[in-house]
């Protein structure tokens, strides 16, 4: 081969390469490759559900039923030490005996999972009526379940999972209560008379939680604590009056969630903690500067929380919440009379107690929970953990034992828990193993979640559809 | 025992044997197809979504895809299924979408409430969108062998690998298995 072929080879294979590199580089690899890109789902703005005119508290109906009377209470979400724990002395049943305890009554609800505060024979629960599509508080007599009276307005809901949610706050004098889309509704407890009403989406450019507004109003000392979001984080007014007491400015513009405002007392200082979208805050409840804020921490920013903080005495506070969020244990410090929140762990739920919905125990020192779904091989296991170490369970009920998303609470030193379809077990609240003493299916139920309320004797709880009054006094 | 007899003999032990086989099947209730046809299958309350769908079909892309039960859908603004966990941002941007190759797809029809469909074009049987609707939703969202799909082979190599032996052999009539219209056999049937 002479020296003229060896080049003409030379460049064809370089012309070759060339042309091979200039194809590499302008051939496109995926020619039907298409950009996700917001808004392909042809969302509209967000709807404007403020122009409603919304009337809050407009009509009253006597349905007829008289309040026999009681003396214990069950007077907002999580009882009346905001631990879900009752200290009544009234001897509750220690087992079924294959036997339903005595239903005494049950109502038709809306569908929701809204629960009842007792107050002194008095069941409050917030419904939403779908004929008259109306929030109505209804007062019904813990006895026999007669309907005394209701107060409502009308206001459009769609179902959306269920439609009412929270649990009424009740005092000697006042109830307030939050309907789902944020209406604030305040009354005479005994007359069922209109205090005032506060429309907070309208009022704070609020925007709803998804499924509606789960937080659960606040009274105390007279005033209605709410956490508004929109222009404010959260809100102290006079029962009385209506009026502002105080509101604590959402520089930071966290939104509502779902979860509770829970108080603390610590450093000296009696606060509300609120754990909302954005962040986790603790408020001054009283003093000079109540309405403040003591301290913040955007640590715990998840997208969706419904269990409340759990608040415990040495500063910790446990935090919770579903949709694979998993927890996080913050400590407070207090130094000067300055407040700051470490957070000492966090974690995925399938490594350490979460709950998706329920707001866990703190019992005996201990925190007990049941696990979300997507717990790994703990899931929907009720667990046990120290606070100290939040990952490794103290206790489970096992793999054969497991639970849905209901509710559960501590009365008369027994475990009660409801599940999803209905199921009411009793357990020995135990700090050192489960110990289940009896289970039995009171009712063919669905989305069985609202928070159960104990007092006098009875017990309070629902299904999405119904609520049930039973007698689980010892006879 | 010359050879004709011992042929005799093993010719009407299996017909004994084929006989005893049909009583137990009838006795014990098998599946049996009309047809004689049989196909692989997903069951939906076995499945773990492990992610083996995927990788272990002979075919290239899968056999095995999503697949939506209406019914059973909540047409949730915020869908477990569609948006990864803990996700800020409820819209269509690829930041947010659990699902790797965007074949979960979701439609706006009234506040509050989206309609999602899948792209089986797309879909890659990963199966990460069925964990996250079984985990925080009503389960609609399940992982099905598409029969147009499936080589039905004689030994599916998924189902060699399937953790929790969720994939199994029924007759045609019963190819799709979908919660929803398919009850838990465990529940319906308890031993």
């Amino acid at each position: 081969m002479n020296t003229r072929t060896r080049h003409i080879i030379l460049a064809a294979a370089i012309l070759a390469l060339a042309a091979s590199f200039t194809w590499w580089l302008a051939h496109d690899p995926v020619p039907n490759f298409t950009k996700s890109l917001p808004g392909s789902d042809n969302r509209p703005p967000r709807a404007d559900s403020l122009t409603e005119l919304v009337h809050i508290g407009e009509y009253f109906f006597a349905a007829g039923g008289t309040l026999t009377g009681g003396t214990e209470t069950w007077p907002r979400f999580r009882g009346p030490d905001f631990d879900n724990i009752s200290k009544s002395n009234i001897k509750l049943i220690d087992g079924f005996g294959g036997q339903i305890p005595k239903i005494l009554w049950t109502i038709d609800l809306g569908e929701g999972h809204a629960g009842a505060a007792i107050y002194k024979g008095a069941v409050y629960v917030l419904d939403y009526d779908e004929l008259k599509r109306s929030d109505i508080l209804r007062c019904i007599n813990l006895a026999d379940g007669k309907e005394v009276w209701q107060r409502g307005y009308r206001v459009t809901i769609k179902r959306n999972h269920g439609m009412s949610r929270t649990v009424p706050a009740v005092t000697e004098k006042y109830i307030v209560t939050i309907g789902p889309r944020a209406h604030v509704m305040c009354l005479d407890r005994l007359t069922g008379n209109v205090k005032w009403g506060l429309d907070v989406e309208k009022e704070y450019k609020t925007e709803i939680p998804f499924w509606y507004t789960g937080q659960c109003p606040l009274i105390e000392n007279d005033l209605a604590i709410i956490a508004t979001g929109g222009k404010a984080l959260m809100i102290a007014v006079d029962c009385e009056t209506g009026k502002k007491v105080w509101e604590v400015p959402n520089s930071k513009g966290w939104k509502m969630s779902h979860s509770s405002i829970m108080p603390m007392k610590f450093g000296g200082r009696r606060m509300f903690v609120y754990s909302a979208v954005g962040g986790i805050c603790g408020v001054a409840a009283d003093g000079p500067d109540a309405g403040t804020i003591l301290w913040t921490s955007s640590a715990w920013n998840k997208s969706v929380v419904a269990p409340s903080p759990v608040c415990m005495p040495n500063g910790k506070i446990f935090l919770t919440a579903g949709y694979g969020a998993g927890s996080m244990v913050l400590q407070l410090e207090q130094s000067g009379g300055t407040f700051t929140a470490k957070m000492i762990d966090q974690y995925l739920p399938a490594e350490g107690l979460a709950c998706e919905q329920q707001t866990p125990l703190y019992f005996e020192g201990h925190l007990i929970g049941i696990q979300p779904k997507d717990a790994g091989a703990l899931r929907s296991q009720m667990i046990c953990v120290d606070p100290s170490n939040c990952r490794v369970p103290v206790w489970t009920s096992g793999s054969e034992i497991r639970f849905g998303l209901g509710p559960y609470l501590i009365a008369d030193n027994k475990l009660f828990i409801l599940n999803d379809d209905g199921v009411l077990t009793i357990a020995k609240p135990d700090i050192k193993k489960y110990i289940q003493i009896d289970q039995i299916k009171l009712f063919d139920g669905q989305d069985a979640w609202a928070p159960i309320a104990v007092a006098d004797g009875y017990m309070v709880l629902r299904d999405s559809k119904r609520m049930i009054g039973m007698k689980i006094a010892v006879e | 025992m010359n050879r004709k007899t011992f042929i005799n003999n093993s010719g009407r032990l299996i017909l004994l044997g084929g006989l005893v086989y049909l009583t137990g099947s009838i006795i014990f209730k098998r599946k049996v197809s009309a047809s004689g046809k049989y196909v692989w299958q997903i069951d939906p309350f076995k499945c773990m979504q492990c992610g083996r769908c995927s990788t272990q079909c002979v075919r290239e892309i899968s056999a095995v895809k999503c697949v939506h039960a209406y019914q059973l859908c909540g047409y949730c603004d915020l869908c477990g299924g569609y948006f990864k966990p803990n996700t800020h941002k409820l819209n269509t941007g690829a930041e947010s979408q659990l699902c790797p190759t965007g074949a979960l797809k979701r439609k706006y029809v009234e506040e509050p409430f989206f309609e999602y469909k899948i792209d089986e074009k797309l879909c890659n049987a990963c199966g990460k969108c069925v964990k996250g609707c079984g985990s925080f939703g009503n389960g609609s969202l399940q992982l099905q062998i598409r029969h147009d799909l499936c080589q039905n082979c004689n030994e599916c190599s998924i189902a060699r690998m399937c953790p929790t032996n969720a994939i199994s052999r029924v007759p045609i009539e019963a190819a799709y298995q979908i919660k929803g219209d398919f009850k838990n056999p465990a529940l319906t049937n308890p031993k």
